[in-house]
């Protein structure tokens, strides 16, 4: 049973990422967007340590980012958050079951083509540009990210972050 | 199907309220409710419509003390009259240690109570449970209507009474036969209990 | 063939749309009592009539839970199965509480049969009918009405 309007509740207070850190920080600039952070850590994980904060960590890192507006794990089968740090304005429900759908499709087409496993997706669009990692059969990480973003990192960053789910 | 616990020596028993649509099943219900000391009875639960048709289901627990050392506790539950919810109908079915069959009275009602006593049997029969192993009375209700609307006793155990059970007129509204009905049914369900063996026969 | 059809016509276009975008194999528009008002995808009246009855019970028994639990209300219910999944959702609209069940398959994901529900919603609140007073239904009348709806819903 879903949670009262189908909204999952939210755990954290709005953060900015901090200006400068991270990986090739020359790439990283402070992003003035208020950011939300939701999703509950797996049961059993202590504060600090667990899988819960790994996936918030791994979000953390992608979200610093320049370009990117928000970054999610996603439950592939059901197309739901598990866990997202996004900018204000920025339609999690909506992107987790797009990007699912599309990962969907995209792996289908890539079984039937003989292509093998899909490791990574880039949808430009007008407004901006989805980015789909699979972690695992039931784990998408997703990126959703505007013009000024560096692909190259984020896909590195998301891509590390599908691995490391895997591991 | 019976709930005896040796343990705590408690009996728990399901009893079904069935008829077709405004017969008085859940006027049954609300009059015992009405009557019964707090002390004996829990919270009767009634999923209706807006038009106070019962669209799943109306039920209330009774605790009826100890019997043969035994704490009795019945649950009584009424189904949806209307054909329209023969689905939801047959799940509150399920399970039920006896049947009080609410007939309606009056004689425009009598082919409407062979279609509700015939759906009793064909649901009765998906459950895999032979119904002349049911513990089963009927209610012929409404019977303080005027006599020219409705059918007497005799006339309505002659149409409605295939298998010899025991009647009883009512009039649910005001309370007349209510209770005489579910002692009726009471006892024949503790009896086929007490007979052992499981009771009710699974085909 | 998949069907879609309505006994009243202003659900007709938003319940169009919302099959189409949320790839739905069935959906049943109902009131709180089941009274079937659109549907799409069910061929026999039988399913349909077990289907809506199931429905507007589940939402009874939630809505008792909840006033045990004391709160007012619970938004929507979600079934996983192994080949279907069921949601099951209030929609308040002006023209009265209706209840909306969508059975989807594996072909597309709760996620966007959420997504597109919203929408969905919204769009039958807005098309509503908001200047018809309804009569509140005799008890005589109360199943030749729910039976009324499907036959219009199935007329050959």
């Amino acid at each position: 049973m879903s949670a009262p309007d189908g909204n999952r509740p939210k755990t954290g207070a709005s953060i900015a990422p901090p200006a400068g850190s991270g990986p090739g920080s020359s790439a990283t600039a402070p992003d003035v967007g208020r950011r939300k952070t939701s999703g509950a850590p797996p049961a059993g994980s202590a504060t600090g340590s667990g899988a819960g904060d790994q996936l918030q960590r791994a979000l953390d890192r992608i979200s610093r980012v320049r370009g990117v507006r928000g970054s999610m794990w996603v439950a592939a089968d059901d197309g739901i958050p598990v866990a997202q740090l996004l900018m204000e304005g920025v339609r999690g429900k909506a992107i987790a079951a797009l990007a699912a759908s599309l990962a969907r499709k995209v792996s289908g087409a890539s079984a039937a083509t003989g292509a093998g496993r899909v490791r990574f997706v880039q949808m430009e669009a007008a407004g901006g540009t989805l980015l789909v990692a699979p972690a695992s059969d039931d784990l998408l990480i997703v990126a959703l990210a505007d013009s000024r973003v560096n692909i190259g990192l984020a896909r590195l960053e998301m891509i590390r972050a599908a691995e490391a789910a895997r591991a | 199907m019976s709930l005896v616990n040796f343990t705590t020596r408690e009996i728990t028993c399901k009893i079904v309220y069935y008829g077709p649509g405004r017969s008085g099943k859940t006027t049954n219900l609300q009059y015992v409710y009405s009557q019964v000391p707090a002390e004996r009875k829990g919270q009767m639960i009634s999923l209706a419509t807006q038009a106070d048709r019962t669209l799943f289901f109306d039920f209330l627990p009774l605790d009826l003390g100890s019997i043969s050392g035994f704490t009795t506790k019945f649950q009584l539950y009424t189904v949806p009259g209307q054909v329209y919810y023969n689905a939801t109908r047959k799940l509150v079915l399920q399970g039920a240690d006896g049947v009080v069959f609410v007939a309606d009275s009056q004689l425009r009602q009598l082919d409407e109570n062979l279609a509700s006593l015939q759906n009793l049997q064909a649901n009765v029969l998906e459950h895999g449970v032979d119904i002349r192993t049911l513990p089963m009375v009927l209610q012929f209700n409404k019977q303080d209507l005027p006599a020219e609307l409705i059918l007497s006793p005799p006339e309505l155990d002659d149409a409605l009474n295939f298998r010899g059970l025991p009647t009883f007129s009512a009039d649910a509204l005001h309370g007349p036969g209510v209770f005489e009905t579910l002692q009726g049914i009471a006892a024949s369900v503790l009896r086929r209990l007490s007979e052992g063996g499981g009771g009710i026969r699974r085909l | 063939m998949s069907t879609t059809s309505v006994v009243e016509a202003w659900t007709e276009k938003p319940l169009v749309r919302y099959v189409d975008q949320a790839g739905a194999r069935l959906v049943v528009v109902m009131t709180t009592a089941g009274q079937v008002l659109a549907q799409h995808g069910f061929v026999r009246a039988v399913d349909l009539m077990a289907a809506s009855a199931l429905g507007a019970a589940i939402m009874a028994s939630s809505a008792a839970l909840a006033e045990q639990l004391g709160e007012r209300s619970f938004g929507a219910l979600f079934h996983a199965g192994r080949r279907h999944g069921i949601h099951l959702a209030p929609c308040p609209t002006p023209r009265g509480a209706l209840i909306v069940l969508t059975v989807f398959g594996r072909e597309t994901s709760i996620g966007l049969v959420e997504l597109f529900y919203e929408e969905f919603a919204a769009a039958l609140r807005q098309a509503a009918p908001v200047d018809q007073v309804r009569e509140p239904v005799l008890a005589t009348d109360f199943e030749a009405d729910l039976n009324r709806s499907l036959s219009s819903l199935f007329r050959r």
